[in-house]
């Protein structure tokens, strides 16, 4: 192992909406020290410099530095990038425009896809073609890509995004045009199609493209700057990017691939929670992450995290594998309204940081669900962010009032019932995830964290049918902490249409060889040797005749012979095929599509502490809180987290709090400090 | 049963309306053919017993709007006592599921402790039914006994008993049997995921509560619904349009004309004018016409929500037997959509007159080739039908897109990858077809080229398009029409020719033929000498409208002289002047 994992300290860097979240982990101990600082998008670095400045060791004394950026994503969201130029097959310009041309609104005839990003005289045709098995129909004029790069510039473009038609099969024709322009003008940012997705579906491609060269300037920019900062703190070794497949790769690398980073910020969460699976021998997991606007919702299946292979941002898809996070517009900040049809409705819109919700006494009026639970006594109004914050009831009050007297409920029954959707649509987007696949959610235990998920965990769970909730320490900043335990990880796939027989094998074998060298080859750029990385290989199959596939798990020591390979293989996918979809014929003909190879570089996993032995600890308060159960407010006790024991036990109806979380058992519920200190939470009746 | 409350009703309707999306991915994951795992083909719901729509999932509107009747025909046949648990029923008689006779409906009750509770339905477009032409949307057919085979509400599993002589009869009377077997696998499973759900509700919450709250849903979507009526301006509103001809008789046009008059919180549909039904399978079955038009006038007044029964309600028809849109057996029907759609486009524009801000202009016609081989000692048989994007209507306040005609509701295009990899073609083109914008203030989306170069011997080709005689892009509020599809063979050789009516090529294709298929421009709105002269601007250096024609019709001058468009203020003001 290189020198850089040599240095006892790591430290995660995870920026948000609102705060940068630090933490800083100990290897030898476990420890862990916990750090924020205001999040202002124009002086993020800044930010990262002050908070790091106040950990208690000095950058030189780091070994590594990981980070979660949401830069490519607010870029994207906010259509904050650059002017970018496309190059594309003879034929096809419009590609980009058209899109797939549906309409997911069935019924609307007004509906409108997100605008072009690249306008009409800026997408460029160059003559080439390539067949679909990737021969060459036509060669590439390399005199039209010199003429139009150069109109491109003219046009002030920033960044030139590549993409030609059936380059999934042979990337020949992008690599020569890559090759002239960066030789010609090695300054400009370049996106090339075939080196950020293999796979078929040209507008799916064409678009990752177009949105990695539009967010490449900015970020290589911003990462540029953290980097020398970081050197100028001291710090010696390489930051490490969090990416959405949920492993870190080498920040000079990875600048020119921000598309592989959208979900650099919500994936530390879900690698932590399948550390934490693993720990604790729960390896079905529900993540259920509760912020202020969003609900993220993921899984961890047998101990693994559940991925796809493709994502939409803004309505624009983006391909590559990246941890399946759903987002639901139900958060501590959503606004309980009633629509058109005179039904209570809650989210997705979300008073935000300002004003919030009303009770923060900050100018707002419309209820959030955050006034709810403090309506409900799941908030103590003096003790808010450890007494921080004091709680605003009468603005609470006030605002739900409207509501209420709309719907002819009371405030109490009201409040329940903006509660009670909140959580109907947290469990449907955990439903959407789980059932989508197959997967029953009662196999499952629901992973809570995030500042608002002690809240919503156990009455979601009941919604869902999961009797088991796992609450980890300092929830609110966990998302920080699972980025600090991540592994590296090079993903690399292509797409290789063949029938699923004999005849195949020895092609499917040394493309599989292939994609494991570039991996390989990349993990030991950043210092990982042969012993620390592993191979992990998919086989994207279907029935021959079929579309969609199912991803297969193949063991490498299958490679090893044509027979086992193949009934190995088949067994597999017929079984997952049957498991998803009810049937699955073991004698049809398959087809394999794409080849996928993950390689994981492992880092030294820190070991976990131990939560404190004691005598159990006695109710910190007792409190007024309504349940549905019996329908009217009931004296409840109130633990202070950080003073119960460990296996400490309470039933519910109780609440936990600590400082930037509350945890409500309901009744029927019992609630069981770990080993580890994590709260698992069971219900018993 | 205790009174349901508000929030209740709320969680059972977003679990029913899950679970019918949950039944679309289900279809689309398992399915066999690209006009269901890409285009989307298909429409699916979950009913009351009593044939009243709970939930749909995207997919096709005109099948969703026809799956009651479908399943109201199979409830007439057997009765509500005649279904077991385990039973799957399938119909694609056009008389009695609104559809022509590719687009298969497989169903199944759903019950619950021996109690029937719902029916789960899909709809799906068959990859081939054995009718005269291969894939179906025959352009000639005289009766529909030449169209395919037809379903009628038979057991393909009886108490989850197989019918094995009736899946025998299936497979042999299609040309391509492993993609329609597979096709009717998915859509088993599809309803039986749907089934599995609403199960679980009922687990639940029990029976009642269910079907309590989906009523209380339907009566919700009702009074919403009948407000937005309200708020239209009492009248009678209507339009017609001449269709090309029949197919068969194809010297004569034919109308299809149509009626709202709005009354208070109702609707009611009539057509006065639609020509009596035809010799050629343009008919469309009635089935098929009212769900069009309930779709586009939801489309206008609450285009966003999911629909159920409610939405519907208020809406009623005057449709006498024996027109084009209310033909009886055995009159053909293979051909439906171009009624169909237009009965859509008539309803929009009439609702246009009434209450222009929520509608859009004319969107060009469906077109789609049909690109086939069925003789194995040609080479392999495939059938790929692939409905290309038209320009659609501009709407009051910008320009229209290219996607998908409206009746369609979500259906994606195939990929060019996936296409060129199943299918010996190599797509030449695939672009925008700038010429073919209606112009306005705000222009219509435009059509496309789709160019397909045929690569193997043995293939067939047939399409379809329409309105080349009488354009259905209509603009509004003096914007102009878009321009007609037209398909042509070999174009800009010696061997061009061109389809400018529907119909068939008079010569066979053979390796190295091009067929360019060119989709139709939507209508514009408003007039264009109003659009803001930057945006020509604009137009002019992307390509989309020439310099003499910003002059000439939407009276913006520019000088392209020094390469890059620019703006003459001056000269623009006198010509608008």
């Amino acid at each position: 192992m290189s020198e850089m994992f040599s240095n006892r300290y790591r430290v995660a860097i995870d920026v948000g909406g609102t705060f940068v979240d630090f933490v800083l982990l100990d290897e030898e101990t476990g420890a862990i020290t916990l750090e924020k600082q205001p999040s202002t998008p124009e002086r993020i670095v800044d930010e990262v410099g002050a908070g790091l400045g106040r950990l208690p060791v000095r950058l030189s004394e780091v070994g590594r530095i990981f980070h979660g950026t949401t830069v490519a994503l607010n870029t994207i969201v906010q259509e904050k990038g650059v002017k970018v130029g496309l190059l594309t097959t003879k034929g096809f310009r419009d590609v980009l425009e058209i899109g797939r041309g549906s309409r997911p609104e069935i019924y609307n005839p007004r509906y409108q896809a997100p605008h072009c990003l690249v306008p009409r005289h800026l997408r460029r045709e160059i003559p080439g073609r390539l067949s679909a098995s990737g021969e060459e129909v036509r060669p590439l004029e390399l005199a039209g890509i010199d003429k139009e790069v150069e109109y491109l510039l003219e046009q002030h473009c920033e960044a030139v995004a590549i993409c030609f038609l059936n380059s999934y099969a042979n990337n020949q024709h992008e690599a020569l045009a890559a090759e002239r322009i960066r030789s010609r003008y090695p300054d400009l940012a370049l996106a090339v199609s075939s080196e950020l997705a293999n796979e078929w579906r040209e507008f799916e491609r064409i678009s990752t493209t177009v949105l990695n060269a539009y967010v490449q300037p900015p970020f290589k920019g911003y990462i540029e700057s953290l980097t020398e900062r970081l050197r100028e703190d001291g710090y010696a070794s390489p930051l490490a990017l969090m990416q959405s497949n949920g492993g870190a790769s080498e920040a000079s690398a990875a600048a020119s691939t921000p598309i592989k980073t959208l979900e650099s910020g919500p994936a530390g969460g879900v690698i932590g929670a399948c550390v934490i699976a693993n720990a604790i021998d729960k390896k079905n997991l529900i993540c259920f992450d509760v912020g202020g606007t969003t609900v993220d919702v993921a899984l961890i299946e047998r101990g693994e995290v559940v991925e796809r292979s493709q994502t939409t941002i803004s309505g624009r898809p983006v391909m590559g594998p990246t941890i399946d996070i759903s987002s639901v517009g139900a958060g501590g900040g959503s606004i309980a309204w009633i629509n058109e049809l005179g039904v209570l409705q809650v989210g997705p819109h979300s008073a935000g940081a300002f004003p919030g919700p009303a009770c923060f006494g900050k100018g707002g009026t419309q209820p959030t669900v955050t006034d709810c639970h403090l309506l409900l006594g799941r908030l103590d109004a003096d003790k808010f962010l450890g007494s921080r914050m004091k709680l605003d009831v009468d603005a609470a009050t006030a605002a739900l009032n409207k509501v209420a007297e709309s719907l002819g409920l009371s405030l109490q029954q009201a409040a329940h019932g903006a509660l009670k959707i909140a959580e109907t649509n947290m469990a449907n987007a955990v439903r959407a995830i789980t059932i989508e696949r197959g997967l029953d959610p009662r196999d499952y235990a629901l992973f809570s964290y995030g500042g608002g998920g002690g809240l919503f965990a156990a009455a979601v769970s009941e919604e869902l049918g999961v009797n088991t909730v796992v609450v980890p320490r300092a929830p609110a900043n966990f998302s920080a902490w699972g980025i600090v335990v991540s592994d590296y990880r090079e993903d690399n796939s292509h797409t290789m249409v063949r029938p699923f027989v004999a005849g195949a094998f020895d092609e499917i074998v040394k493309t599989i060889k292939q994609l494991e060298q570039t991996n390989t080859d990349r993990l030991k750029q950043h210092g990982f040797t042969d012993d620390r990385i592993q191979p992990h290989i998919r086989a994207e199959i279907r029935f021959a005749g079929q579309e969609y596939t199912v991803a297969v798990p193949v063991e490498e020591q299958w490679l090893g012979n044509t027979g086992i390979f193949l009934n190995q293989v088949r067994r597999r996918f017929v079984d997952l095929h049957c498991r998803m979809y009810g049937h699955g014929d073991i004698n049809a003909p398959l087809e394999l599509v794409t080849l996928r190879l993950r390689s994981i570089g492992k880092v030294q996993r820190p070991a976990l502490s131990l939560w404190p032995e004691g005598e159990s600890s006695r109710p910190d308060s007792i409190r007024n809180t309504y349940f549905a159960a019996s329908g009217e407010f009931t004296e409840i006790p109130v633990f202070d987290r950080d003073d119960m024991a460990r296996n400490q036990s309470v039933d519910g109806p109780a609440i936990v709090e600590e400082w930037t979380t509350t945890t409500v058992i309901p009744p029927g519920w019992r609630c069981v400090v770990d080993p580890m200190g994590n709260l698992i939470l069971t219900k018993h009746s | 049963m205790k009174k349901l409350d508000v929030i209740t009703v709320e969680v059972i309707k977003n679990g029913v309306n899950a679970a019918a999306r949950e039944m679309a991915t289900t279809l689309v994951r398992t399915a066999y053919n690209p006009l269901l795992y890409e285009v989307q083909d298909f429409g699916l719901a979950i009913l009351s017993p009593q044939a009243k729509t709970w939930a749909e999932a995207p997919g096709m509107t005109v099948f969703v709007g026809a799956l009651p009747q479908t399943v109201e025909t199979g409830i007439g046949i057997y009765g509500l006592d005649g279904f077991e648990e385990g039973d799957v029923l399938i119909a694609n008689d056009p008389y009695t599921t609104g559809n022509h006779i590719s687009d298969v409906s497989i169903y199944m009750p759903i019950f619950f402790e021996g109690q029937l509770l719902a029916f789960a339905a899909s709809t799906a477009h068959w990859a081939d039914i054995a009718g005269k032409t291969p894939g179906g949307w025959c352009s000639d057919s005289v009766d529909v006994y030449q169209e395919g085979i037809c379903y009628t509400h038979e057991k393909l599993v009886s108490a989850g008993k197989k019918n094995d002589a009736l899946w025998s009869i299936i497979r042999n009377n299609t040309r391509y049997p492993a993609v329609v077997l597979g096709d009717m696998q998915a859509q088993i499973a599809a309803c039986r995921q749907g089934a599995g759900r609403i199960q679980t509700y009922c687990r639940k919450y029990g029976v009642e509560a269910v079907t309590a709250a989906m009523n209380m849903a339907i009566d919700n979507a009702d009074r919403y619904m009948r407000q937005q009526i309200a708020a239209i301006p009492d009248g009678t509103y209507g339009a017609e349009l001449t269709m090309d001809h029949d197919g068969v008789a194809v010297n004569e046009r034919f109308t299809v004309a149509l009626q709202l008059t709005v009354a208070g919180d109702t609707i009611k549909v009539s057509f006065d004018g639609a020509s009596p039904v035809r010799s050629g399978p343009v008919n469309c079955p009635e089935y098929a016409v009212r769900s069009v038009v309930r779709a586009a006038i939801k489309g206008a007044l609450c285009p966003q929500s999911a629909s159920n029964e409610g939405d519907f309600i208020a809406i009623e028809f005057d449709l006498p037997k024996g027109l084009v849109v209310s033909p009886e057996r055995p009159a053909p029907v293979d051909s439906y959509g171009y009624v169909a759609n237009a009965a859509y486009e008539l309803t929009m524009k009439s609702l246009a007159q009434a209450i222009p801000d929520k509608c859009v202009a004319g969107c060009a016609t469906l077109t789609m080739p049909t690109i086939a081989r069925v003789n194995p000692r040609d080479g392999t048989p495939f059938i790929l039908a692939d409905p290309i994007d038209v320009g659609n209507g501009a709407r009051p306040y910008c320009d229209g897109p290219t996607m998908a005609i409206n009746v369609m509701g979500d259906v994606p295009n195939s990929p060019v990858e996936v296409v060129e990899m199943r299918y010996p073609l190599r797509v030449e083109q695939f672009a925008l077809k700038t010429d073919s914008s209606g112009h306005g203030r705000y222009r219509g989306g435009a059509g496309v080229y789709r160019d397909y170069r045929i690569l193997e011997e043995g293939i067939s080709l047939h399409t379809a398009f329409e309105n080349t005689f009488d354009s259905i892009a209509k603009g509004t509020d003096g914007g102009y029409e878009g321009m007609p599809a037209q398909v042509v063979a070999n174009p800009d050789t010696l061997d061009e020719y061109v389809i400018k009516d529907r119909g068939n090529l008079p010569f066979r294709l053979k390796a190295g033929d091009v067929i360019s298929m060119r989709s139709g421009g939507g209508g514009g709105w408003g007039v264009p000498a109003t659009r803001d002269p930057n945006q020509v601007v604009a137009d002019v250096r992307d390509d989309r409208v020439s310099v003499d024609l910003a002059r000439d019709i939407y009276r913006v001058a520019i000088d392209v002289s020094a390469g890059e468009p620019v703006l003459m203020v001056e000269e623009t003001g006198k010509l608008r002047a």
